[in-house]
């Protein structure tokens, strides 16, 4: 019998259910609910996608977002610091209870650690850098985002030109917590060249200030107490009132600056001078605040990058043993089939 | 913008494709009985799953005839571990088929249909009995195309041998 006439006959037989059969699929399907619409079933691919530009998108609006509030407060710290982008130089804090001695000249990169400040002391942390670089323009931008990284500001930036090309001078406010590392960070921009670290504690002049507001706020006290008495004559009244306001107001100038000296501390002065044999090229701009987002985002997009990279290569090997073990399952699942359709 | 596609009631598809669900897995099992039974469950889980039917992805038929096969391979899992079990072989099991399994076929046919292995019978109910064409069967069977054709091929050369060996003696 030849092939055709084969399928011919195997199609020509027909195996129909029985009637029994009928009547117990008929019992199932009584059982069906209202036709319900077909879930809606995406795709794996088409969730991939979906889900990996949305991802890209996130990040890439978190960064935004937070570049633009970072750089929000950059702005709001460098108002309360009060610094005026063209002011120059140092304070002009004069006693200095302790001063370091410059590290010796040419002390090379990385050895800037600086001093260490004393905790829970008020002190005034000065440092100056002179650092040869190899791109002055490259380094200035370096330590400017350097120092907003640290939440710091920038008080004043020279960029050389004319006589001055090839030198750069940058004084910085670095919060007081975050200056050695800062300046760690500073000392490898370049080779050091001279480094200077100047602490004035001012804890003393504070302690100081702070006995003599509590010293007024007792005589307020008792002018005020003597003041409720209802025996002083108008002359003796007029006296006492005057004295009070006078106290008052002695206070409030202390207390202003304790309060200006406070936030002084609060912040290191680091002077970096940076020099290069090399022409001067392009001059850095304080950036505005779009700016700084656009940096501070791209900043933190790549931190997002080399977390994505470090997941993959974390992850990846046991993506991979996931991938051998789903595909084994499945190979065996194949065999075992092919054999039991071999048998049966 | 996709025209949503028309989802048939449950009922009137079970109604339609019986019979050939039904014929696919006596085919499968080479017994009415379980036949029966897995019909029977293929229903009772299609009922089950019938909110994931997606009649964009292929026909009714074509879904039923994929939960059949996983139906029957369920139950051949079961047989042979239960064959493990009690130390038997496949082979012991056997029984002859019964009469007129295939649907009244000659005889010789019968004897050389249920000779051949359940995945070769399997080929030839998708492709010759339910007449299925090759990419369908290919995706009820898992495989691809070309292995469907070559399975089927070869299914109906070792019936044909079986046929012109039942003849000559």
């Amino acid at each position: 019998m030849s092939q055709p006439e084969l399928l011919d006959r195997i199609r020509s037989a027909r195996i129909t259910a029985s009637p029994e059969l009928r009547a117990r699929v008929r019992a199932i399907t009584a059982a069906t609910p209202v036709a319900s619409p077909p879930r809606r079933e995406v795709p794996w691919r088409r969730w991939t996608l979906v889900l990996v530009p949305a991802c890209l998108a996130v990040a890439l609006v978190g960064a935004l977002a937070v570049g633009l509030a970072t750089s929000g407060k950059q702005r709001t710290q460098q108002a309360r610091g009060g610094a005026g982008s063209t002011t120059g130089g140092f304070s002009s804090e004069a006693q200095r209870d302790t001063a370091t001695p410059a590290a010796p000249p040419s002390a090379k990169a990385g050895g800037g650690a600086g001093l260490p400040t004393t905790p829970g002391r008020a002190q005034l942390y000065e440092s100056e850098l002179t650092l040869k670089v190899k791109s002055l323009s490259a380094a200035t931008k370096r330590a400017l985002r350097l120092t907003r990284s640290f939440d710091g500001y920038v008080r004043t930036v020279e960029y050389g030109s004319g006589a001055e090309r090839g030198s750069a001078y940058l004084v910085l406010r670095v919060p007081v917590g975050s200056v050695q590392e800062a300046i760690v960070r500073f000392s490898a921009l370049g080779e050091i060249i001279d480094q200077h670290v100047s602490i004035q504690d001012v804890q003393p002049q504070l302690d100081r200030r702070f006995r003599a507001m509590q010293t007024l706020r007792d005589a307020i006290a008792r002018l005020q107490a003597r003041l409720a008495s209802p025996t002083l004559s108008a002359d003796e009244r007029k006296a006492l009132e005057n004295e009070l306001v006078a106290s008052r107001r002695q206070l409030l100038e202390l207390q202003r600056e304790q309060v200006r000296l406070q936030r002084q501390t609060s912040f290191a002065t680091v002077s970096i001078a940076l020099r290069s044999t090399a022409e001067a090229v392009a001059v850095p701009s304080d950036p505005g605040r779009i700016g700084r987002a656009l940096d501070r985002s791209g900043s933190i997009l790549l931190d997002e990058v080399k977390v994505v990279v470090y997941v993959l290569v974390v992850g990846a090997p046991l993506l991979a043993l996931a991938a051998l073990v789903l595909g084994g399952s499945h190979l065996r699942r194949r065999r075992t089939e092919s054999r039991l359709l071999s048998t049966s | 913008m996709h025209a949503v596609a028309e989802v048939p009631s449950f009922a009137s598809v079970a109604e339609r494709h019986l019979d050939d669900v039904h014929a696919y897995l006596v085919y499968l099992t080479r017994d009415r009985g379980i036949a029966e039974d897995l019909t029977a469950e293929t229903f009772e889980r299609a009922l089950r799953l019938w909110r994931r039917f997606d009649p964009r992805r292929g026909s009714a038929r074509t879904w039923l005839c994929q939960l059949a096969r996983t139906v029957a391979l369920d139950h051949f899992r079961a047989e042979d571990r239960r064959r493990r079990r009690e130390g038997a072989y496949a082979a012991a099991d056997r029984e002859p088929p019964e009469e007129g399994l295939f649907g009244g076929l000659s005889p010789e046919l019968e004897r050389a249909l249920a000779a051949l292995s359940a995945g070769e019978r399997e080929v030839i109910a998708l492709r010759v009995l339910l007449d299925l064409d090759g990419e369908t069967a290919a995706r009820v069977l898992g495989i691809s195309v070309t292995a469907c054709s070559t399975r089927l091929s070869r299914a109906l050369k070792k019936l044909e041998e079986r046929m012109s060996a039942d003849v000559a003696a």
